[in-house]
């Protein structure tokens, strides 16, 4: 075996997230003779994991696969460099990392969904529609979607079970077909990774109320994001969705949702006004 | 990187490989201080085709864009550091106070 070319390497790191794998390469960086050399390790759930490629080391490949499985463990670990004795040597390997393809269910084709879908197509969602409408359900609608489907509320996630990595926005025309499709989805275990259901305080209140009747606890209540997004003052379809989109990259990256001028306060800290 | 920015870079890769052509990875891979794009960001100098990517524009990127041309004439990969962290003042898209770690490396149409 020899090393990785660079071209298979950018395609696992494209194609194991996307079949809802983990996928490591580990790159010589340092300036020695294997510099270039490269290695995945491609791990999907229930298969054995898959080493790709070879260092073509005298020594020190083990340390550099154990780098790796070390590096897959930690939920926080991202791309960088890492130093480590390579041949005999100390050396610098860069580890680049993608987990699995974070999925987008929306619930509900209408005006909202539009925007909400192209919008996670840019964030890297897997984005997929479902509405029972079939003039709503469709392809020239979502152009970025990666599915629109055709589904009865009553039962929406049948042709797409939700997994651990869906995040749920129901967006449906009316609050009955909302309920239906969130008792579902909170009765998932393990749960999806966000669960988010837009409406007026009115709806939303009316919804846990029937859900609280049905036996939900107040503590999977709270996971649902309702009324969904931040509030930015939103008041179009593509300004909600903004709104929308932002809340999901606060749940990703665990954000706070307040303004950066805010928080930095860079005039007052910086700039003060001689008196 | 957004996966999206992985696809492209991907196909960019692999057209060059079907074509035959040597082109360039250059790969962000530490930094220090703010800098335009973050540790992961990748860029590929095609001789032929141009730029995939980016490594933060700039004067930054052109000191790789020139170190990628002599990483395909040599074949060997190369380490470049771009310090962004003079002339404060200057509204060039540049400056924002950080150094970058760029790993400049040769991708060969043939299987390594």
């Amino acid at each position: 075996m020899t090393s990785l070319h660079p071209a298979e390497a950018a395609r696992l790191l494209v194609e194991i997230p996307e079949r809802g794998g983990s996928v490591i390469v580990a790159t010589v960086v340092g300036d020695n003779q294997f510099t270039g050399n490269r290695i995945a390790l491609i791990v999907i759930e229930n298969e054995e994991p898959e080493l790709r490629g070879s260092l073509s080391l005298k020594s020190g490949t083990d340390s550099v696969i154990q780098l790796m499985k070390n590096i897959l463990e930690d939920p926080r670990a991202s791309d960088g460099l890492h130093e480590l004795t390579v041949a005999d040597h100390l050396s610098e390997v860069y580890i680049e990392l993608r987990r699995p393809v974070q999925e987008l269910v929306v619930v509900g084709a209408g005006h909202i969904a539009q925007p909400l879908a192209h919008l996670g197509a840019l964030l890297g969602f897997q984005v997929t529609v479902i509405d029972d409408r079939p003039e709503f359900a469709t392809r020239e609608r979502f152009p970025s979607a990666e599915k629109v489907i055709r589904a009865n509320f009553s039962d929406p996630f049948r042709e797409t079970p939700l997994h651990t990595r869906s995040h749920v926005l129901l967006v449906t025309r009316g609050h009955k077909y909302d309920y239906a499709c969130l008792i579902r989805a909170l009765r998932m275990d393990p749960p999806p990774a966000y669960i988010g259901m837009i409406g007026s305080r009115r709806r939303v209140r009316a919804t846990y109320v029937q859900l609280l009747e049905e036996g939900i606890t107040h503590a999977l209540l709270d996971r649902i994001h309702a009324p969904v997004g931040l509030d930015v003052g939103a008041e179009t379809p593509e300004e909600i969705a903004v709104a929308v989109a932002a809340e999901l990259i606060m749940v990703r990256r665990g954000g706070t949702g307040a303004s950066l001028k805010g928080v930095e306060r860079i005039v007052e800290r910086f700039f003060k006004e001689d008196k | 990187m957004t996966h999206d920015d992985d696809r492209s870079l991907t196909q960019a890769l692999e057209a060059a490989r079907e074509a035959g052509r040597r082109c360039a990875l250059a790969t962000i891979v530490a930094t220090k201080g703010s800098t335009p794009r973050k540790v992961g960001a990748r860029m590929i100098v095609d001789p032929d085709t141009g730029l995939v990517g980016t490594v933060g524009g700039g004067c930054g990127e052109a000191e790789v864009i020139e170190a990628a041309y002599r990483v395909i004439e040599t074949g060997k990969a190369q380490r470049v550091n771009v310090d962004l962290t003079d002339d404060l003042v200057s509204w060039s898209p540049a400056v924002c106070g950080g150094v970058m770690d760029i790993f400049v490396e040769p991708v060969s149409p043939e299987p390594s």
